[in-house]
């Protein structure tokens, strides 16, 4: 264990000292990702200055599940973005044979190698909008439901990393999934909303297959509606370890499968 | 220590067709071809041995490199090392083994060298006074201070090899896998490689297996070779009995006034030669004719195809080892 945050500490380091490097870079992105949040959330308040409420949402409840669900995909994007790459080229220009030959988990080695700052955007703002909302919408918060919020989250980005990892494992054997796991990850989005507003298929989906729905709708709902803590915070905790043994297996299963390629 | 058997590794390569259409239709039904990288090897390494491949690009020494460090799990066969399997013991096998890739760093691009060798440090948990004389011994054999302070890719390509090198030895282990290190190195670096190899090899009895078209690193670094064409093995011996063997051979290349006079040319019943002694290859302008020089002598042989035909153009070449024992036993 030491030796993780070991390993991790030299390559933070190192990425900071990049960032410093390529402060633009840092910023830019940073600054757009507020930006992009900021359209949204204008967007959400154009449409309630005509609607008040949806499907029995008030404004501010929306923005508390909006806001919410920035959280767990932020921690995931910070820590796991290395993802991505693996995805699109690593597999394919077989740069994953030094994954293989170190004596450490090749998925923990790709993980480790980057920390995605940007994340710290994302995250920011999902505070600021849960924080706000509960504020307009005078919420309690008991010690119990901070800690089960907090176990929502961690285990709502391991949703996210699981189905990273499990998308980015097929290009061990398609070479490349970058828009596969593309086309996952965005499905994230519907979960930002309540999914009552969706009909059954799609709340079908979101809530068993893809289960984002237990990174934002159902934690949110533990706190706004009273909602069981075993069914919306259970549900995230059991429906992440489901889906990352799955996710484990298809990557072990994938590693097998890898060809390299030709040099 | 090394064991191979019968090992095979086949690729599947999705046949694209050709157009628009042709890449929707192998959306839904993919054809594959199969590759054959390499066909039914076996062979055995012992303790301390260094062991060289040689083959043609494409022959499949690279493909055999990759299975033996684990990377690539075999279609086929059996591969022990150590005592373990390296595609299923894989994080306790490649503590005990090195590999570098000429043609790709093992490294991480952004860090500087010294921060590399700290990660490498901790990720196999060398000691402090291990890591310190490791390090003392690269500066002195490899001459890494010049560079140590800048990131990998900002290096050279022969700076960058040495690191590479380096960092595969860190850790001290038992088998070191080199595919092709001297690749696009210049003399003076190559000779630098290769005396680092040996040092490595005699202090540490460290067995070490290499790949290479430079026919140099062989004969400087490797008693034993492996010859390996279209994926089969096609020689398992020292380096001594294959010049016995091939090296008396020369190469005829000529050109002839009338092409048809290649049929003047026999052989067999003229001189007396077996099949195995000589080879005769012709495309449209240049006909080459190998033989072994020990059956005939190069003179002999000069004015045997003077007198029976009308020469264009006619020279001797040098022999291509390599070249050679793959065309006698096509
Ligand atoms: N990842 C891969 N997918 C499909 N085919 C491959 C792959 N890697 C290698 N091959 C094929 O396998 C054969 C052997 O390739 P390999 O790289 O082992 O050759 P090599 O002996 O190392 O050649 P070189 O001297 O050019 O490096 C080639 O025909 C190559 O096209
Ligand atoms: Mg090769």
């Amino acid at each position: 264990m030491i030796r993780i945050l070991k390993l991790y500490k030299i390559f933070i380091v190192q990425h900071l000292k990049k960032l410093m490097e390529y402060r633009v870079d840092f910023l830019t992105g940073a600054g757009s990702f507020f930006i992009t949040q900021i359209t949204n959330i204008v967007f959400i308040s154009i449409i309630f200055n005509q609607i008040p409420s949806l499907n029995g949402y008030l404004y501010n409840e929306i923005i508390f599940i909006y806001g919410f669900s920035l959280l767990p995909k932020g921690f995931d994007h910070l820590f796991t973005d290395n993802l991505w790459i693996v995805g699109w080229y690593v597999v394919r220009k077989g740069d994953f044979d030094r994954y293989l030959t170190r004596p450490i988990s090749p998925l923990f080695h790709t993980i480790v190698e980057t920390i995605q700052f940007d994340a710290l955007g994302e995250i920011a703002m999902g505070l600021i909008l849960v924080i706000y909302s509960s504020i307009k919408l005078a919420l309690h918060f008991t010690f119990i439901n901070i800690v089960l919020l907090i176990i929502a989250i961690i285990f709502g980005a391991l949703i996210f990393t699981a189905i990273k990892i499990a998308c980015a494992a097929l290009a061990f054997w398609i070479k490349q999934s970058g828009s596969i796991l593309q086309i996952f990850y965005c499905t994230s989005d519907f979960a930002r909303y309540p999914i009552t507003i969706y009909n059954k298929v799609i709340r079908g989906i979101i809530t068993y297959i893809i289960p984002f729905a237990f990174t934002a709708y159902y934690p949110a709902n533990y706190i706004l509606r009273n909602g069981k803590p075993l069914y919306c915070i259970g549900g995230v905790v059991l429906m992440s370890i489901i889906l990352l043994s799955l996710s484990l297996i298809i990557w072990h299963k994938g590693i097998n499968a890898y060809e390299s390629a030709g040099s | 220590m090394i064991k191979v058997q019968n090992v095979s590794k086949e690729f599947k390569k999705v046949v694209k067709e050709s157009g628009l259409k042709g890449s929707v239709k192998s959306l839904f039904s993919r054809k594959y071809d199969i590759v054959k990288a390499v066909n039914d090897i076996s062979f055995t390494v012992a303790k301390g041995e260094i062991l060289g491949f040689i083959g043609a690009n494409g022959a499949g020494k690279s493909t055999t490199i990759k299975m033996l460090t684990g990377i690539l799990t075999p279609t086929k066969g059996e591969i022990e090392i150590n005592g373990q399997i390296p595609y299923k013991n894989r994080k306790k096998y490649v503590r005990e083994i090195g590999v570098v890739f000429g043609q790709r760093t093992q490294l991480w691009w952004d860090l500087p060298l010294t921060e590399t060798f700290t990660v490498l440090k901790e990720i196999y948990q060398v000691d402090d006074a291990r890591f310190k004389k490791q390090m003392d011994f690269f500066n002195e054999v490899l001459e890494l201070k010049d560079f140590v302070k800048s990131p990998v890719r900002t290096l050279s390509l022969g700076q960058r090899m040495r690191a590479d090198l380096a960092a595969s030895m860190l850790h001290s282990p038992k088998v070191l896998f080199l595919d092709e290190p001297t690749i696009g190195l210049d003399v003076v670096v190559k000779s630098n490689i290769r005396e680092a190899i040996t040092k490595i090899n005699q202090e540490e009895q460290t067995t070490i297996i290499l790949t290479t078209h430079d026919l140099k690193d062989i004969e400087t670094l490797c008693k034993r070779i492996i010859m390996i064409d279209k994926g089969t093995l096609i020689y398992d011996g020292s380096l001594l009995d294959m010049k016995n063997k091939f090296g008396k051979f020369r190469e005829i290349n000529l050109s002839l006034q009338n092409n048809s006079d290649i049929n003047m040319l026999r052989f067999k019943e003229d001189l007396n030669l077996n099949s195995d002694d000589f080879q005769i290859k012709s495309n449209k302008e240049k006909i080459t004719v190998i033989f072994n020089s020990q059956k005939i002598g190069v003179s002999d042989m000069l004015s045997y195809i003077l007198t029976h035909t009308n020469i264009a153009d006619i020279s001797v070449n040098d022999v291509n080892i390599e070249e050679i024992v793959r065309r006698m036993y096509k």
